[in-house]
């Protein structure tokens, strides 16, 4: 008798990392492909792929803080911000190398986390929401002031050196590839384990019902906190990164459109779910490609230039709308129900909570 | 002439495609009378009020067999809405008025224009409700909050009234109380009424017939003085005692009596 | 004078903003995060079907089309699923919406800046300089208009009873008869058709683009500054976003314009976080 998988019934079992056998090969085939891909593609896909892995690290930050804890924030691109203004600091007025920048900004983003942090303990739900907002607007402020003292000018933004470890200096695509992966893959592997352990045991008895968790002795505040303070943490290096990456830096990236795109990666990819962070970031980074693409397709008679941004745009918002309605847990939960339908293959299997219509 | 108003055949209802909660439960309520439905905690009393009432999809739950026939047409898979323009009216077990809305407000909200029945006529029934009709009903105390959701259903123009413990929470001279108004407007405006109770003492004292469920089966029927004098009946749900000579622990399990019901 | 009647015409439009998200949410307890994007594509379909300045009553009576089709298409086909869910399904979903409109914009209107020109040439003096065009004019009538409408709606009629029930418990609600359904798609239209208003006076004084939905936040904190269960603090609060962003932008620096709103809703919130004149019973439920 097959064990089932997509039902856990111990502990034990549902802390594993690793549900099903193959899945640990799975692992290393991607893996290995993973790092044999630069040789085979072009440099435009592997830019592309840095693209996606960098945003893996911010989504997986919102992860923590939205799919895990439920504390709805819509300050992401303000933390984003806060890591490339530091890095743009550091390098510009103190000329800081990259290994001292990126911990640095880590610190800022986490006091920060900290600040964004303590209306979380008072509300819930939309004035969380309506407060990081606050957050976010306060910070591009200053992120705008900064940039109209400072900049080449008012909006052309400033620009970073290539970041260098002692000699070697990182840059170019399939470097940075190389570095990100290794980045990602830290990163993945300290969220996961956040998760299977206290805090995250903690955040998701807070996103469910923060009263019966206080009853069973959460520390709430702790542990809100704790959630702002490493989601911060983490989207303060994402933007450092982005920043080294792009090399430069302006504040008009910073809109509220760039958190409710990194919200719709998460939505998309499963709250609740790391795998659902990457899958996420994934998909929504290379959406607008894809319909660059598509569009390649389509007669000329179509207009082209802004309906092209335009259908992006909409696009994003389309997916954030179709998930919420059919499919709440996203694509990870797509991939879970796939090898569930292979594993009891011929058997049929529905889940116990899907929604009835 | 009582006619059959409410028939309910071989009910099946299962929740989230797993869990059958209720199996082959069959009710028949005659007109103008008081039904009481009386069984302990997780019997399926609930549930089967709810099946009759419409609100089984909100539950995740769904009939798998059988059929409810209300006044001669089929009624079991239609909405609540529908079901309430009817006739068929559900005081729930909670969440029975609104919170948000004062006394007043709230029977406005339940009445219909043209209906025979009127805000001042029902609070007629209930005059302590009366003399609160300007406060929030979140404020009101349970048995006031109970009295404010019969009103509201009464002014529904019910023909069929399912009332999902009426006594939760309520002092037993407040049960009392309630009890014997239900029955004077009951009997005064002709209504039927299926009563959904734990207290079995104080529903079947107002009933005319009445039926025990258990396990999601219903176990025993008969009229309502039948069942109080019936001693399984006394000993399991009326608080009465057995006398016999030896009280053996075995005697006084209950799966002993419980092979009785099915055999 | 000049001050007072910028100030008081950058309330209206608020202030129909606010009445929105505050029938919105004594109806539905939803949070509208797509009311900006509503209003300012609300203004897009007037100009389109005033064909370019020509007729005004073809152009009301496309906003009012453009209401009931946008209401009942947004609340039957996405927000009746949601009922039930939690509070911040609903709410992202209304941030899903806004980004479609948003692009529905760049799409459509390929995202012209326009002005809507009916009515504005200045028509009336007053003392102390200020002039007022038409359109200034019907804006602060329509805006009293429809708050004294819906104020004896809800609390004097039966559906506006309905309204405030269906809110709290939908379910209830519909075992009491009421369509659940017609309810909560009237309020919809209703709160379309107030943001569609607000976004044709607002394009008639400044312009339409995908910049000018910012104006939906504005509103947002405005109906939470007033209390989001109150129609008279939609009013209160429209005016002191309105007066807080005026002095900003004269007397401090018009780049904080957009930031000043979120300002003042954190020090309202801070200290009485149910609003103005909101309930205070109202607070836990979000």
């Amino acid at each position: 008798m097959q064990k089932p998988y997509s039902l856990r019934t111990s502990y034990l079992e549902s802390n594993e990392v690793f549900r099903r056998p193959y899945q640990k090969v799975l692992l290393a085939l991607l893996l290995g492909f993973a790092l044999l891909l630069p040789a085979l593609a072009s440099t435009y896909f592997v830019h592309l792929l840095d693209l996606c892995l960098l945003s893996s690290i911010g989504a997986l930050g919102l992860m923590l803080l939205t799919g895990y804890c439920g504390q709805i924030s819509l300050g992401h691109a303000a933390f984003l911000a806060v890591g490339a203004y530091s890095t743009v600091i550091l390098n510009a007025h103190l000329g800081a190398a990259f290994v001292i920048v990126l911990p640095a900004a880590a610190v800022f983003g986490g006091l920060l986390g900290l600040i964004v942090g303590l209306p979380s303990l008072r509300f819930r739900g939309v004035y969380l929401a309506i407060s990081t907002l606050a957050m976010h607007y306060a910070i591009i402020f200053l992120a705008t002031k900064y940039q109209a003292e400072f900049g080449a000018s008012a909006t052309a933004g400033m620009t970073i050196p290539d970041p260098s470890f002692g000699l070697f200096v990182l840059s170019g695509d399939r470097p940075w590839y190389y570095f990100l992966l290794a980045v990602v893959s830290l990163t993945t592997i300290g969220c996961i384990n956040l998760v299977r352990t206290r805090p995250g045991r903690a955040w998701m008895a807070i996103r469910d019902r923060d009263i019966a968790a206080q009853a069973l002795g959460v520390n709430l505040a702790r542990y809100k906190l704790l959630a702002f303070v490493t989601s911060s943490m983490l989207t303060s290096v994402s933007g450092s990164l982005l920043a080294y990456f792009t090399n430069v830096v302006t504040v008009e990236k910073y809109t509220l459109d760039l958190a409710i795109v990194y919200l719709a990666m998460i939505i998309v990819g499963g709250m609740g779910s790391i795998l659902g962070a990457l899958l996420g970031a994934f998909f929504i980074t290379l959406l607008p490609f894809a319909i660059d693409a598509l569009f390649g397709y389509l007669p000329r008679t179509w207009r082209f230039g802004s309906t092209l941004f335009g259908v992006q745009a909409g696009a994003v918002g389309i997916c954030i709308i179709v998930f919420l309605l059919f499919e709440p847990k996203g694509l990870a939960e797509i991939w879970n129900r796939l090898q569930t339908y292979f594993e009891r293959w011929p058997f049929r299997y529905r889940p116990l909570d899907t929604v009835r219509r | 002439m009582p006619e059959l108003l409410l028939e309910v055949r071989q009910l099946e209802v299962v929740y989230h495609r797993v869990a059958t909660a209720i199996q082959g439960v069959s009710l028949d309520v005659q007109s103008r009378s008081i039904v009481a439905l009386v069984g302990t905690n997780g019997a399926g009393k609930t549930t089967t009020l709810r099946a009759i009432s419409g609100f089984l999809p909100s539950e995740n739950a769904e009939i798998t067999d059988g059929k409810i026939s209300f006044a001669g047409s089929r009624i079991d898979g239609r909405r609540p809405h529908e079901l309430a323009r009817v006739g068929v009216i559900l005081v729930p077990e909670r969440e029975k008025v609104f919170t948000t809305l004062t006394v007043k407000e709230n029977l406005q909200f339940a009445s219909r224009q043209h209906s025979g029945v009127t805000v001042e006529g029902v609070l007629s029934y209930f005059p302590t409700l009366a003399v609160r009709r300007g406060q929030l009903a979140g404020y009101l105390s349970g048995g006031e909050k109970q009295m404010l959701a019969i009103c509201m259903a009464l002014l529904c123009r019910p023909t069929l009234l399912l009332i999902d413990e009426l006594s939760l929470g309520l002092a037993p001279m407040m049960t009392k109380q309630l009890m014997d108004q239900l029955q004077q407007v009951t009997r005064e405006l002709g209504l039927t009424v299926l009563l959904v109770e734990q207290n079995a003492n104080a529903a079947l004292a107002i009933s005319d017939f009445g039926y025990v469920m258990e396990g999601g089966r219903v176990v025993f029927s008969g009229k309502a003085s039948d069942l109080m004098r019936h001693p399984d009946v006394q000993e399991f749900y009326l608080g009465g005692v057995r006398e016999t000579e030896t009280k053996s622990y075995r005697e006084i399990k209950q799966y002993r009596r419980k092979r009785r019901w099915w055999g | 004078m000049e001050v007072a009647a910028t100030v008081v015409i950058l309330t209206c439009t608020y202030a129909l903003l606010a009445a929105g998200v505050v029938i919105l949410y004594k109806a539905a307890r939803v949070v509208n995060f797509a009311h900006g994007e509503l209003a300012i594509v609300g203004g897009y379909v007037f100009y389109s079907a005033s064909l370019g300045g020509e007729s005004l009553w073809l152009a009301v009576v496309g906003a009012i089309c453009f209401s009931v089709i946008m209401g009942v298409m947004i609340y039957m086909s996405m927000l009746r699923r949601l009922l039930g869910e939690p509070l911040h399904v609903a709410i992202l979903v209304t941030i899903g919406i806004g980004i479609v409109l948003k692009s529905a914009i760049l799409v459509i209107w390929r995202a012209e800046r326009l002005t809507i020109d009916i009515g504005v040439a200045p028509a009336i003096r007053f003392a102390g300089g200020a002039s007022l065009s038409y359109m200034d004019v019907a804006s602060i009538a329509v805006t009293v208009l429809f708050f004294v409408a819906l104020y004896f709606f809800l609390t004097f009629t039966r559906i506006g009873v309905q309204f405030r029930g269906t809110a709290e418990n939908a379910l209830l609600a519909s075992q009491r008869g009421v369509n659940v359904n017609f309810v909560l798609s009237l309020a919809w239209v209703m709160a379309v058709f107030a943001a569609s208003l607000s976004g044709t006076f607002f394009g008639s004084r400044a312009f339409l683009s995908t910049e000018s939905v910012t104006i939906g936040l504005a509103g947002l904190v405005a109906a939470l500054v007033g209390g989001l269960d109150s129609l008279r603090g939609a009013i209160m609060g429209a005016l002191i976003v309105a007066g807080a962003q005026y002095l900003t932008v004269r007397l401090v620096d018009p780049v904080l314009s957009e930031t000043v709103p979120f300002l003042l809703l954190l020090v309202v919130m801070s200290v009485r976080p149910w609003g103005l004149f909101g309930t205070l019973e109202e607070l836990d439920r979000v």
